[in-house]
Protein backbone atom coordinates (compact mmCIF):
# COMPACT_ATOMS: atom_id res chain seq x y z
CA UNK A 1 0.00 0.00 0.00
CA UNK A 2 2.84 2.36 0.92
CA UNK A 3 4.49 1.61 -2.39
CA UNK A 4 1.25 2.42 -4.24
CA UNK A 5 0.85 5.73 -2.43
CA UNK A 6 4.44 6.63 -3.11
CA UNK A 7 4.05 5.69 -6.78
CA UNK A 8 0.88 7.74 -7.08
CA UNK A 9 2.25 10.78 -5.25
CA UNK A 10 5.48 10.81 -7.23
CA UNK A 11 7.81 13.63 -6.15
CA UNK A 12 5.22 14.89 -3.67
CA UNK A 13 5.76 11.87 -1.45
CA UNK A 14 8.96 13.55 -0.12
CA UNK A 15 6.99 16.65 0.69
CA UNK A 16 4.43 14.61 2.56
CA UNK A 17 7.17 12.80 4.44
CA UNK A 18 8.89 16.07 5.30
CA UNK A 19 5.74 17.65 6.64
CA UNK A 20 4.90 14.56 8.65
CA UNK A 21 8.35 14.64 10.19
CA UNK A 22 8.04 18.34 11.05
CA UNK A 23 4.65 17.69 12.59
CA UNK A 24 6.15 14.83 14.59
CA UNK A 25 8.90 17.18 15.79
CA UNK A 26 6.27 19.54 17.13
CA UNK A 27 4.57 16.69 18.94
CA UNK A 28 7.77 15.21 20.34
CA UNK A 29 10.28 18.03 20.72
CA UNK A 30 13.85 16.82 20.51
CA UNK A 31 15.35 19.02 17.80
CA UNK A 32 16.04 15.89 15.84
CA UNK A 33 13.16 15.19 13.40
CA UNK A 34 13.16 18.79 12.27
CA UNK A 35 16.45 18.34 10.38
CA UNK A 36 15.32 15.11 8.78
CA UNK A 37 12.04 16.73 7.86
CA UNK A 38 13.85 19.63 6.27
CA UNK A 39 16.01 17.14 4.37
CA UNK A 40 12.87 15.40 3.11
CA UNK A 41 11.45 18.70 1.94
CA UNK A 42 14.71 19.51 0.16
CA UNK A 43 14.73 16.12 -1.50
CA UNK A 44 11.14 16.75 -2.56
CA UNK A 45 12.13 20.07 -4.09
CA UNK A 46 14.93 18.38 -6.04
CA UNK A 47 12.54 15.62 -7.07
CA UNK A 48 10.16 18.14 -8.58
CA UNK A 49 12.98 19.30 -10.82
CA UNK A 50 14.67 16.02 -11.55
CA UNK A 51 11.80 13.55 -11.39
CA UNK A 52 11.89 12.62 -15.07
CA UNK A 53 15.64 12.10 -15.28
CA UNK A 54 16.79 8.47 -15.35
CA UNK A 55 19.52 9.22 -12.84
CA UNK A 56 16.97 10.29 -10.19
CA UNK A 57 16.09 6.74 -9.17
CA UNK A 58 14.69 6.09 -5.72
CA UNK A 59 18.09 4.90 -4.54
CA UNK A 60 19.67 8.21 -5.52
CA UNK A 61 16.80 10.02 -3.87
CA UNK A 62 17.36 8.05 -0.65
CA UNK A 63 21.08 8.84 -0.68
CA UNK A 64 20.31 12.50 -1.37
CA UNK A 65 17.92 12.45 1.55
CA UNK A 66 20.51 10.92 3.88
CA UNK A 67 23.13 13.41 2.78
CA UNK A 68 20.73 16.32 3.16
CA UNK A 69 19.83 15.16 6.68
CA UNK A 70 23.45 15.26 7.79
CA UNK A 71 24.02 18.56 6.01
CA UNK A 72 20.98 20.20 7.60
CA UNK A 73 21.94 18.96 11.03
CA UNK A 74 25.46 20.33 10.76
CA UNK A 75 24.20 23.61 9.35
CA UNK A 76 21.60 23.84 12.07
CA UNK A 77 24.14 23.25 14.78
CA UNK A 78 26.46 25.73 13.19
CA UNK A 79 23.78 28.38 13.21
CA UNK A 80 21.80 27.61 16.34
CA UNK A 81 24.47 25.99 18.46
CA UNK A 82 26.34 29.22 19.03
CA UNK A 83 26.25 30.13 22.70
CA UNK A 84 26.19 33.87 22.19
CA UNK A 85 22.75 34.16 20.64
CA UNK A 86 19.28 33.75 21.81
CA UNK A 87 19.60 34.38 25.52
CA UNK A 88 19.06 37.50 27.56
CA UNK A 89 20.37 35.70 30.62
CA UNK A 90 23.67 34.29 29.42
CA UNK A 91 24.91 33.64 32.97
CA UNK A 92 21.93 31.59 34.05
CA UNK A 93 22.98 28.65 36.23
CA UNK A 94 26.56 29.88 36.24
CA UNK A 95 26.63 31.10 39.74
CA UNK A 96 30.33 31.79 39.98
CA UNK A 97 30.49 33.66 36.70
CA UNK A 98 27.53 35.77 37.65
CA UNK A 99 29.48 37.11 40.64
CA UNK A 100 32.36 38.49 38.59
CA UNK A 101 32.66 42.22 39.17
CA UNK A 102 31.01 42.15 42.59
CA UNK A 103 32.85 43.57 45.56
CA UNK A 104 32.89 42.24 49.08
CA UNK A 105 34.99 42.30 52.21
CA UNK A 106 37.10 39.35 53.21
CA UNK A 107 35.44 37.39 55.99
CA UNK A 108 38.61 35.39 56.47
CA UNK A 109 42.06 36.47 55.44
CA UNK A 110 43.58 35.04 52.29
CA UNK A 111 46.42 32.83 53.45
CA UNK A 112 48.37 30.63 51.11
CA UNK A 113 46.10 31.72 48.35
CA UNK A 114 42.79 30.82 49.96
CA UNK A 115 40.31 32.91 51.86
CA UNK A 116 36.63 33.44 52.23
CA UNK A 117 34.18 36.19 51.47
CA UNK A 118 30.56 36.54 52.33
CA UNK A 119 28.37 37.29 49.34
CA UNK A 120 24.63 36.88 48.90
CA UNK A 121 24.40 35.45 52.43
CA UNK A 122 26.69 32.55 51.76
CA UNK A 123 30.43 32.01 51.96
CA UNK A 124 32.60 31.75 48.89
CA UNK A 125 36.09 30.43 48.88
CA UNK A 126 38.32 32.86 47.08
CA UNK A 127 41.85 32.74 45.87
CA UNK A 128 44.19 35.61 45.33
CA UNK A 129 47.16 37.37 46.87
CA UNK A 130 47.48 37.19 50.65
CA UNK A 131 45.28 39.84 52.21
CA UNK A 132 44.03 40.59 55.71
CA UNK A 133 40.46 39.97 56.75
CA UNK A 134 38.21 42.95 56.17
CA UNK A 135 39.97 44.00 52.97
CA UNK A 136 37.65 45.04 50.20
CA UNK A 137 38.08 42.80 47.20
CA UNK A 138 36.56 42.52 43.76
CA UNK A 139 35.77 39.23 42.07
CA UNK A 140 37.71 39.13 38.85
CA UNK A 141 37.06 35.63 37.60
CA UNK A 142 35.50 32.35 38.49
CA UNK A 143 36.18 28.76 37.65
CA UNK A 144 32.76 27.66 38.71
CA UNK A 145 33.25 26.98 42.35
CA UNK A 146 36.12 29.17 43.43
CA UNK A 147 36.43 32.85 42.81
CA UNK A 148 39.56 34.80 42.10
CA UNK A 149 39.73 38.19 43.74
CA UNK A 150 41.96 41.21 43.79
CA UNK A 151 42.16 44.11 46.15
CA UNK A 152 40.06 47.03 45.03
CA UNK B 1 12.62 -7.75 -5.67
CA UNK B 2 15.27 -5.55 -4.16
CA UNK B 3 18.82 -6.02 -5.28
CA UNK B 4 21.81 -5.91 -2.92
CA UNK B 5 22.67 -2.26 -3.53
CA UNK B 6 19.07 -1.28 -2.93
CA UNK B 7 19.15 -2.88 0.50
CA UNK B 8 22.45 -1.16 1.24
CA UNK B 9 20.84 2.17 0.35
CA UNK B 10 17.90 1.50 2.63
CA UNK B 11 20.22 0.42 5.42
CA UNK B 12 22.34 3.50 4.90
CA UNK B 13 19.37 5.83 5.16
CA UNK B 14 18.25 4.04 8.31
CA UNK B 15 21.75 4.28 9.72
CA UNK B 16 22.02 7.97 8.95
CA UNK B 17 18.71 8.60 10.71
CA UNK B 18 19.84 6.60 13.73
CA UNK B 19 23.22 8.33 13.78
CA UNK B 20 21.54 11.67 13.73
CA UNK B 21 19.22 10.51 16.46
CA UNK B 22 22.18 9.49 18.58
CA UNK B 23 24.29 12.52 17.73
CA UNK B 24 21.88 15.35 18.22
CA UNK B 25 21.59 16.21 21.91
CA UNK B 26 19.50 19.06 23.16
CA UNK B 27 20.36 20.06 26.72
CA UNK B 28 17.64 21.98 28.55
CA UNK B 29 18.46 25.03 30.63
CA UNK B 30 19.36 24.13 34.16
CA UNK B 31 21.17 20.95 33.20
CA UNK B 32 24.65 19.91 32.10
CA UNK B 33 25.37 16.63 30.36
CA UNK B 34 28.72 15.00 30.72
CA UNK B 35 30.17 13.29 27.67
CA UNK B 36 32.16 10.10 27.95
CA UNK B 37 34.35 8.96 25.09
CA UNK B 38 34.75 5.23 25.42
CA UNK B 39 33.69 5.58 29.02
CA UNK B 40 36.14 8.35 29.84
CA UNK B 41 34.91 11.83 30.64
CA UNK B 42 35.87 14.34 27.99
CA UNK B 43 33.59 17.35 28.13
CA UNK B 44 30.36 18.82 29.40
CA UNK B 45 27.46 19.83 27.19
CA UNK B 46 25.97 23.26 27.80
CA UNK B 47 22.26 23.97 27.41
CA UNK B 48 21.16 24.23 23.80
CA UNK B 49 21.69 22.21 20.61
CA UNK B 50 24.70 19.94 20.84
CA UNK B 51 26.17 17.28 18.58
CA UNK B 52 28.18 14.40 19.82
CA UNK B 53 30.06 11.88 17.78
CA UNK B 54 27.99 8.74 17.76
CA UNK B 55 29.61 5.38 18.44
CA UNK B 56 32.49 6.82 20.45
CA UNK B 57 30.78 9.42 22.63
CA UNK B 58 27.99 8.85 25.05
CA UNK B 59 26.04 10.92 27.50
CA UNK B 60 27.42 10.06 30.94
CA UNK B 61 25.42 11.93 33.56
CA UNK B 62 22.68 14.48 33.31
CA UNK B 63 23.42 16.88 36.11
CA UNK B 64 20.92 19.31 37.48
CA UNK B 65 22.76 22.58 38.10
CA UNK B 66 19.86 24.39 39.68
CA UNK B 67 19.99 25.09 43.37
CA UNK B 68 18.32 22.24 45.19
CA UNK B 69 16.82 21.80 48.60
CA UNK B 70 17.72 18.90 50.76
CA UNK B 71 15.60 18.09 53.75
CA UNK B 72 17.74 16.85 56.58
CA UNK B 73 15.60 14.53 58.68
CA UNK B 74 15.14 14.92 62.41
CA UNK B 75 17.88 13.43 64.50
CA UNK B 76 18.75 13.20 68.15
CA UNK B 77 21.68 15.33 69.25
CA UNK B 78 23.39 15.29 72.63
CA UNK B 79 24.47 18.76 73.60
CA UNK B 80 27.58 19.67 75.54
CA UNK B 81 25.63 19.76 78.78
CA UNK B 82 24.13 16.35 78.09
CA UNK B 83 20.68 17.45 77.05
CA UNK B 84 19.20 15.31 74.34
CA UNK B 85 17.48 17.43 71.72
CA UNK B 86 16.04 16.56 68.37
CA UNK B 87 16.92 18.83 65.49
CA UNK B 88 16.14 18.93 61.81
CA UNK B 89 17.55 21.13 59.14
CA UNK B 90 17.38 22.08 55.53
CA UNK B 91 20.33 22.40 53.18
CA UNK B 92 20.55 24.19 49.87
CA UNK B 93 23.16 23.16 47.38
CA UNK B 94 23.99 23.78 43.78
CA UNK B 95 26.13 21.85 41.35
CA UNK B 96 28.72 24.26 40.04
CA UNK B 97 30.98 21.77 38.30
CA UNK B 98 28.91 19.08 36.65
CA UNK B 99 31.83 16.78 35.88
CA UNK B 100 33.17 16.75 39.42
CA UNK B 101 29.70 16.31 40.87
CA UNK B 102 29.12 13.41 38.47
CA UNK B 103 32.38 11.54 38.94
CA UNK B 104 33.96 12.58 42.24
CA UNK B 105 31.17 11.28 44.40
CA UNK B 106 28.70 8.48 44.13
CA UNK B 107 25.18 9.19 45.21
CA UNK B 108 25.67 12.89 45.65
CA UNK B 109 22.49 13.67 47.53
CA UNK B 110 23.03 10.95 50.07
CA UNK B 111 26.60 12.09 50.57
CA UNK B 112 25.57 15.67 51.27
CA UNK B 113 22.82 14.48 53.56
CA UNK B 114 25.13 12.35 55.66
CA UNK B 115 27.76 15.03 55.77
CA UNK B 116 25.25 17.58 56.96
CA UNK B 117 23.81 15.27 59.58
CA UNK B 118 27.14 14.39 61.11
CA UNK B 119 28.20 18.01 61.13
CA UNK B 120 24.98 19.07 62.80
CA UNK B 121 25.85 16.60 65.50
CA UNK B 122 29.37 17.81 65.97
CA UNK B 123 28.51 21.49 65.88
CA UNK B 124 25.51 21.21 68.14
CA UNK B 125 27.30 18.75 70.38
CA UNK B 126 29.93 21.37 71.11
CA UNK B 127 27.41 23.87 72.45
CA UNK B 128 25.29 24.14 75.58
CA UNK B 129 21.54 23.89 75.28
CA UNK B 130 21.06 27.57 76.06
CA UNK B 131 23.61 28.54 73.45
CA UNK B 132 21.97 26.19 71.02
CA UNK B 133 18.58 27.76 71.40
CA UNK B 134 19.74 31.33 71.21
CA UNK B 135 22.50 31.09 68.61
CA UNK B 136 20.88 29.62 65.53
CA UNK B 137 22.77 32.04 63.37
CA UNK B 138 26.08 30.87 64.75
CA UNK B 139 25.16 27.22 64.26
CA UNK B 140 24.07 27.88 60.70
CA UNK B 141 27.26 29.75 59.92
CA UNK B 142 29.50 27.10 61.38
CA UNK B 143 27.60 24.33 59.66
CA UNK B 144 27.74 26.14 56.38
CA UNK B 145 31.49 26.67 56.63
CA UNK B 146 32.23 23.09 57.53
CA UNK B 147 29.88 21.47 55.04
CA UNK B 148 30.78 23.82 52.22
CA UNK B 149 34.45 23.15 52.76
CA UNK B 150 33.84 19.41 52.82
CA UNK B 151 31.86 19.29 49.58
CA UNK B 152 34.46 21.31 47.74
CA UNK B 153 35.97 18.32 45.92
CA UNK B 154 32.57 17.35 44.67
CA UNK B 155 32.13 20.44 42.54
CA UNK B 156 29.08 21.54 44.41
CA UNK B 157 28.43 24.45 46.66
CA UNK B 158 26.32 24.31 49.77
CA UNK B 159 24.84 27.78 49.86
CA UNK B 160 22.90 27.43 53.07
CA UNK B 161 22.38 25.09 55.96
CA UNK B 162 19.56 26.15 58.21
CA UNK B 163 18.50 24.49 61.42
CA UNK B 164 14.73 24.31 61.14
CA UNK B 165 13.70 23.20 64.56
CA UNK B 166 15.39 22.39 67.83
CA UNK B 167 13.16 20.43 70.13
CA UNK B 168 14.35 19.86 73.70
CA UNK B 169 12.73 17.07 75.72
CA UNK B 170 9.30 17.85 77.17
CA UNK B 171 10.40 17.99 80.81
CA UNK B 172 13.20 20.35 79.88
CA UNK B 173 10.75 22.60 78.07
CA UNK B 174 8.65 22.59 81.23
CA UNK B 175 11.63 23.51 83.35
CA UNK B 176 12.56 26.25 80.92
CA UNK B 177 9.05 27.61 81.12
CA UNK B 178 9.20 27.65 84.87
CA UNK B 179 12.60 29.25 84.82
CA UNK B 180 11.33 31.98 82.56
CA UNK B 181 8.34 32.57 84.78
CA UNK B 182 10.51 32.73 87.88
CA UNK B 183 12.78 35.16 86.13
CA UNK B 184 9.89 37.43 85.30
CA UNK B 185 8.55 37.19 88.82
CA UNK B 186 11.92 38.04 90.23
CA UNK B 187 12.09 41.07 88.04
CA UNK B 188 8.61 42.10 89.07
CA UNK B 189 9.48 41.80 92.74
CA UNK B 190 12.68 43.69 92.36
CA UNK B 191 10.83 46.42 90.57
CA UNK B 192 8.21 46.54 93.27
CA UNK B 193 10.80 46.72 96.03
CA UNK B 194 12.63 49.42 94.18
CA UNK B 195 9.46 51.38 93.77
CA UNK B 196 8.71 51.04 97.49
CA UNK B 197 12.24 52.12 98.37
CA UNK B 198 12.07 55.13 96.14
CA UNK B 199 8.72 56.09 97.57
CA UNK B 200 10.05 55.82 101.12
CA UNK B 201 13.08 57.88 100.25
CA UNK B 202 10.94 60.55 98.70
CA UNK B 203 8.65 60.58 101.67
CA UNK B 204 11.54 60.85 104.16
CA UNK B 205 13.07 63.60 102.10
CA UNK B 206 9.81 65.46 102.18
CA UNK B 207 9.64 65.10 105.95
CA UNK B 208 13.22 66.27 106.31
CA UNK B 209 12.59 69.27 104.14
CA UNK B 210 9.53 70.23 106.06
CA UNK B 211 11.31 69.83 109.41
CA UNK B 212 14.16 71.98 108.16
CA UNK B 213 11.79 74.63 106.96
CA UNK B 214 9.93 74.59 110.24
CA UNK B 215 13.11 74.90 112.28
CA UNK B 216 14.27 77.71 110.07
CA UNK B 217 10.98 79.45 110.62
CA UNK B 218 11.34 79.04 114.35
CA UNK B 219 14.89 80.31 114.26
CA UNK B 220 13.85 83.33 112.28
CA UNK B 221 10.99 83.93 114.68
CA UNK B 222 13.32 83.65 117.67
CA UNK B 223 15.72 86.14 116.13
CA UNK B 224 12.93 88.52 115.51
CA UNK B 225 11.61 88.04 119.02
CA UNK B 226 15.02 88.65 120.52
CA UNK B 227 15.30 91.75 118.44
CA UNK B 228 11.90 92.82 119.65
CA UNK B 229 12.94 92.30 123.25
CA UNK B 230 16.09 94.23 122.62
CA UNK B 231 14.09 97.05 121.15
CA UNK B 232 11.74 96.84 124.05
CA UNK B 233 14.54 97.01 126.58
CA UNK B 234 16.03 99.92 124.70
CA UNK B 235 12.72 101.67 124.76
CA UNK B 236 12.35 100.97 128.47
CA UNK B 237 15.82 102.22 129.15
CA UNK B 238 15.11 105.31 127.18
CA UNK B 239 11.86 105.80 129.05
CA UNK B 240 13.55 105.28 132.37
CA UNK B 241 16.25 107.71 131.37
CA UNK B 242 13.67 110.25 130.38
CA UNK B 243 11.85 109.76 133.67
CA UNK B 244 15.00 110.08 135.70
CA UNK B 245 15.96 113.10 133.65
CA UNK B 246 12.56 114.56 134.31
CA UNK B 247 12.94 113.82 138.02
CA UNK B 248 16.40 115.27 138.07
CA UNK B 249 15.09 118.34 136.38
CA UNK B 250 11.85 118.53 138.39
CA UNK B 251 10.58 117.51 141.78
CA UNK B 252 11.01 114.18 143.52
CA UNK B 253 7.48 114.36 144.81
CA UNK B 254 6.12 113.86 141.33
CA UNK B 255 7.35 110.32 141.34
CA UNK B 256 6.21 109.81 144.86
CA UNK B 257 2.77 110.79 143.71
CA UNK B 258 2.68 108.20 141.05
CA UNK B 259 3.97 105.44 143.30
CA UNK B 260 1.36 106.28 145.89
CA UNK B 261 -1.39 106.35 143.34
CA UNK B 262 -0.39 102.95 141.92
CA UNK B 263 -0.11 101.54 145.41
CA UNK B 264 -3.54 102.61 146.46
CA UNK B 265 -4.99 101.40 143.17
CA UNK B 266 -3.47 97.99 143.79
CA UNK B 267 -4.87 97.98 147.31
CA UNK B 268 -8.28 98.86 145.93
CA UNK B 269 -8.22 95.98 143.45
CA UNK B 270 -7.22 93.61 146.21
CA UNK B 271 -9.95 94.92 148.39
CA UNK B 272 -12.66 94.58 145.77
CA UNK B 273 -11.66 91.05 144.75
CA UNK B 274 -14.83 88.95 144.96
CA UNK B 275 -13.31 85.66 145.95
CA UNK B 276 -12.33 86.52 149.47
CA UNK B 277 -12.49 89.36 151.91
CA UNK B 278 -9.59 88.07 153.86
CA UNK B 279 -6.56 89.74 152.45
CA UNK B 280 -3.12 88.64 153.33
CA UNK B 281 -0.91 91.63 153.17
CA UNK B 282 2.64 90.51 152.59
CA UNK B 283 3.78 94.05 152.07
CA UNK B 284 4.71 96.14 154.93
CA UNK B 285 1.97 98.41 156.17
CA UNK B 286 4.61 100.90 157.02
CA UNK B 287 5.44 101.11 153.31
CA UNK B 288 1.89 102.16 152.68
CA UNK B 289 2.15 104.58 155.50
CA UNK B 290 5.42 105.69 153.96
CA UNK B 291 3.68 106.29 150.74
CA UNK B 292 0.98 108.11 152.56
CA UNK B 293 3.73 110.15 154.07
CA UNK B 294 4.84 110.88 150.54
CA UNK B 295 1.34 111.99 149.72
CA UNK B 296 1.37 114.16 152.75
CA UNK B 297 4.61 115.66 151.64
CA UNK B 298 3.08 116.43 148.28
CA UNK B 299 0.04 117.94 149.95
CA UNK B 300 2.16 120.00 152.20
CA UNK B 301 4.21 121.26 149.41
CA UNK B 302 1.20 122.13 147.32
CA UNK B 303 -1.30 123.31 149.83
CA UNK B 304 1.01 124.53 152.53
CA UNK B 305 2.68 127.03 150.27
CA UNK B 306 -0.18 128.17 148.11
CA UNK B 307 -3.32 127.81 150.18
CA UNK B 308 -6.42 126.25 148.60
CA UNK B 309 -5.29 126.44 145.05
CA UNK B 310 -5.80 123.22 143.12
CA UNK B 311 -2.74 121.19 142.46
CA UNK B 312 -2.45 121.85 138.75
CA UNK B 313 0.86 123.62 138.29
CA UNK B 314 3.02 120.86 139.81
CA UNK B 315 1.48 117.94 137.99
CA UNK B 316 1.89 118.80 134.32
CA UNK B 317 5.50 117.79 134.23
CA UNK B 318 5.11 114.59 136.26
CA UNK B 319 2.04 113.07 134.56
CA UNK B 320 3.61 113.77 131.24
CA UNK B 321 6.65 111.80 132.27
CA UNK B 322 4.50 109.08 133.79
CA UNK B 323 2.34 108.60 130.69
CA UNK B 324 5.43 108.20 128.66
CA UNK B 325 6.78 105.60 131.02
CA UNK B 326 3.77 103.46 131.71
CA UNK B 327 2.37 102.60 128.33
CA UNK B 328 5.40 100.55 127.18
CA UNK B 329 5.41 98.77 130.56
CA UNK B 330 1.78 97.84 130.23
CA UNK B 331 2.03 96.63 126.66
CA UNK B 332 5.04 94.39 127.26
CA UNK B 333 3.33 91.04 126.70
CA UNK B 334 1.67 92.14 123.49
CA UNK B 335 4.66 93.85 122.01
CA UNK B 336 4.82 93.46 118.28
CA UNK B 337 8.34 92.72 117.05
CA UNK B 338 7.80 95.25 114.33
CA UNK B 339 6.44 97.85 116.68
CA UNK B 340 9.56 99.35 118.21
CA UNK B 341 11.16 99.96 114.84
CA UNK B 342 8.44 102.45 114.03
CA UNK B 343 9.02 104.31 117.27
CA UNK B 344 12.69 104.90 116.57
Amino acid sequence: MTARIVTELGPWSWWVLGMLLLAAELLMPGVFLVWIGLAALATGALSLLLWDLAVWSWQVQALAFAFASVAFTLAGRRYYGRADIGSDEPLLNQRGASLVGRTATLAEPIREGRGRIRLDDTFWIVSGPDLAAGTRVRVVSSNGRDLTVEET
Amino acid sequence: MLAGPDIVVIALVALVVLVLFAGIKTVPQGYRYTIERFGRYTRTLEPGLNLIVPFIERIGAKMNVMEQVLDVPTQEVITKDNASVSADAVAFYQVLNAAEAAYQVANLENAILNLTMTNIRSVMGSMDLDELLSNREVINDRLLKVVDEAVRPWGIKVTRVEIKDIQPPVDLVDAMGRQMKAEREKRAQVLEAEGFRNAQILRAEGAKQSAILEAEGQREAAYREAEARERLAEAEAKATRLVSEAIAAGDLNAINYFVAQKYTEAMTSIGTASNSKIVLMPMEASALVGSLGGIGAIAREVFGDQGTRPVRPATPAAPAAATRVTPPARTTPTVNPFGPSSET
